[in-house]
């Protein structure tokens, strides 16, 4: 296997890795988004 | 190493990442649906001409008689600029030419009288991305926003409807 295969590899693998690291960030940041929503919503209902 | 037992290798963590990214992906979706959107924010996204989205009102479309007081009940009374009527989230109450304009692939905001969550999650499923408006039209009208009343009219060139 060629040098540049093996860098390519990796370069993929990284863009990937950076990928899934802003995803997950942006997930957590929704998923608190989504809780405080359902908090709302519930706190609508009792009313 | 073998050269073809690393290209596997490499290849194999590629293929586990896209996964991954996919999942994450599909989840993101999944959770945007859970998480209303305000009016305030929806009025900045269609200010923003690169956003491709559309409106959907889920309200009765007109009235059937004129003994009413509540001038949020009807699509006609008033409505989100480019809003696309679809009562009850059913087309064969919507206006022909409404249901033409209808797109499930694109972001969808689905509004109501008052941000029902349950009217939202039988409409949600026909759409790719949705996403209910808080406080429905009622929120819409009392931050001040524009609004437009009267019939459904298509957009004169294509789109989804949707745009100030």
């Amino acid at each position: 296997m060629s040098m540049i295969e093996r860098v390519l590899y990796w370069l993929a693998i990284v863009v990937l890795i950076v990928g899934l690291i802003g995803l997950k960030s942006q997930i957590s940041d929704l998923e608190k988004k989504a809780q405080s929503a359902q908090v709302q919503l519930q706190e609508g209902g009792e009313e | 190493m073998n050269p073809k037992i690393e290209r596997a290798i490499y290849i194999g963590l590629i293929v586990v990442l896209a996964g991954l990214l996919v999942s994450f992906g599909k989840k993101e979706v999944e959770l945007q649906k859970q998480i209303p959107v305000t009016a305030q924010e929806l009025y900045k996204k269609l200010a923003n001409p690169n956003v491709n989205i559309q409106i959907i009102d889920v309200r009765p479309y007109e009235p059937e008689d004129e003994d009413y007081d509540d001038e949020y009940l009807y699509y006609t009374d008033i409505h989100l600029p480019g809003a696309i009527p679809l009562p009850d989230c059913d087309e064969s109450k919507a206006p022909e030419e409404a249901v033409e304009q209808i797109n499930p692939y694109i972001p969808t905001i689905i509004v109501s009288r008052d941000g029902d969550p349950e009217i939202f999650k039988k409409c949600a499923q026909k759409f790719k991305i949705a996403q209910n408006l808080a406080g429905g039209v009622v929120a819409w009208d009392e931050a001040g926003l524009p609004t437009e009343d009267g019939e459904y009219e298509p957009p004169k060139m294509g789109g989804g409807g949707g745009c100030l």
